[in-house]
């Protein structure tokens, strides 16, 4: 569990420094067991700044958000860094943009949180469905204490506890300028539940699976706008000419868009369940993501946003790679 | 429908399956295969491209979508690539891609790949045949199929 205060500290220290623009954290949600990001610009804003285990959100997409305007006459570019504070995927997913030069390392004073599993927002509301503030959040030994209106429910961490933390592979900040706490005894890893059920059905049966969920899907495209790594200028999917998908929304061009977001997360999703939390229909995009990241991890011994060397998946090549699918 | 009419229906059923091959190897391939008369089944469409590394999974997907009921990807062998590695980081591509449709629940038989090298024109030929046998086998591809054009 992370000390508060020593976050709020380290924050107000990060932001003091001279060299840093703003700090990105969490706060609390206006209601119910929502959390949303924190801004940080000076001492006092830092004061709101929380971690808790329901801090899901990937913070890592918004310093790709900075909007770069074009300067003025006599005017000096802000090379002010960005402090942020990041859990063990946020960091996976904050290398990987810099593997692939989206930020720079030196821009980025990295306030690294060891985490031991996040709260699935979904099964803690559907827990508590009426309740719409809570006082704390705590987890002891294997249970979460949530105290609401000075009551304090002990609900058992396997209740909770988001899918994809299962097989999470660096509970710990990958990189970090600071870190807050100890770091956490990594977990026996399990394979994502479901993808073992799937892989036993035959090729006709999984298309059923997937049809039902691609069926729903209404092409909000908030799996793409959520996702830290999706960070392209001009999506493929936007483009007119060509024009890759098309935008009726129905079975075929759903699956066209699925298997185009799952593809252009290969060997890059470091697995923090962005989309699927946001998807308002509830298809498992997990599934399909984890699915890759086993592959990868399988024929190229690869693991997206582990090293800050090493070359992006699809950029490189062995020639060992497997190839027995070849005629 | 009784069993002989579906065997008929079968029967019939002539597979169309494009192919990308590339400009120096295969493309040249199967020209040769042209030039020295070798018979093969006339499924195949062959869309040029100038490696098999220019080959965007989406052209495969986009292609199932429109009525191809087979992909074939066809580069150089490894090491003769006209552009040093086009086709080894293709082979990475298609890895992935083949495992992700089969995962969706599309034959991943559907989407092959082959080194057909310019001097290679009855491997070409013999690589026809089995592709289309093999797809002939799986029946026509409906699952994705595009409905409207906007």
């Amino acid at each position: 569990m992370v000390d508060q205060q020593l976050l709020i500290d380290e924050v107000k220290k990060v932001v003091s420094r001279d060299d840093v623009k703003y700090v990105i954290g969490y706060k609390k949600g206006t209601s119910g067991f929502a959390i949303s990001p924190a801004f940080a610009y000076s001492t006092e804003y830092a004061d709101k700044f929380i971690f808790n285990p329901l801090c899901k959100k990937n913070l890592a997409a918004y310093p790709l958000l900075e909007d770069k305007l074009p300067l003025k006459r006599e005017e000096k570019e802000d090379k002010r860094k960005i402090g942020i504070v990041a859990k063990g995927c946020d960091t996976r997913a904050l290398v990987q943009i810099i593997q692939e030069k989206g930020l720079k390392r030196e821009d980025l004073v990295i306030i690294g949180i060891p985490c031991s599993g996040i709260i699935d927002h979904k099964k803690i509301t559907a827990k508590f469905p009426n309740e719409t503030a809570y006082s704390t959040i705590e987890e002891e030994q294997g249970f979460y204490k949530i105290t609401i209106n000075g009551k304090v429910h002990e609900i058992a961490k396997e209740e909770l506890l988001a899918d994809f933390c299962s097989s999470c592979i660096a509970p710990n900040p990958v990189i970090y300028d600071v870190l807050i706490g100890e770091e956490v005894e990594p977990w026996n890893l399990e394979e994502h539940k479901n993808l073992a059920v799937l892989e036993e059905k035959d090729v006709g049966e999984r298309w059923e699976y997937w049809k039902e969920h691609f069926d729903r899907c209404i092409r909000c495209y908030a799996c793409r706008e959520a996702c830290p790594l999706c960070y392209c200028k001009e999506c493929m999917a936007d483009l007119l000419n060509p024009q890759w998908i098309r935008r009726s929304v129905n079975l075929s061009e759903n699956t066209a868009w699925n298997i185009m977001r799952a593809y252009h997360l290969a060997g890059r999703c470091v697995g923090c369940g962005e989309c699927e939390s946001v998807c308002p229909v509830n298809i498992p995009l997990m599934e399909l993501n984890k699915e890759i990241e086993k592959d990868v991890k399988k024929m190229f011994e690869y693991s997206a946003g582990m090293d800050l060397e090493e070359k992006p998946l699809f950029g490189t090549f062995r020639p060992d790679d497997p190839e027995e699918f070849i005629m | 429908m009784t069993v002989t009419e579906t065997k008929t229906e079968l029967e019939e059923f002539e597979p169309n399956i494009i192919g990308f091959l590339c400009n120096w190897c295969s493309y040249a391939g199967a020209d040769l295969a042209g030039t020295s008369r070798i018979q093969y089944p006339a499924n195949i469409k062959i869309i040029k491209v100038m490696c098999s590394g220019r080959v965007n999974p989406m052209y495969v997907v986009n292609a199932l979508q429109q009525g191809a009921d087979g992909v074939l990807i066809g580069g150089c062998h490894p090491g003769d690539c006209h552009y040093q590695h086009g086709n080894l980081l293709a082979r990475r591509r298609m890895a992935i891609l083949k495992n992700l449709l089969e995962f969706i629940g599309i034959d991943s038989r559907r989407v092959r790949m082959t080194w057909v090298s310019a001097a290679e024109g009855r491997k070409f030929a013999e690589v026809i045949k089995e592709v289309t046998e093999e797809i002939k086998k799986i029946g026509p591809m409906k699952d994705i199929q595009r409905v409207n054009e906007w």
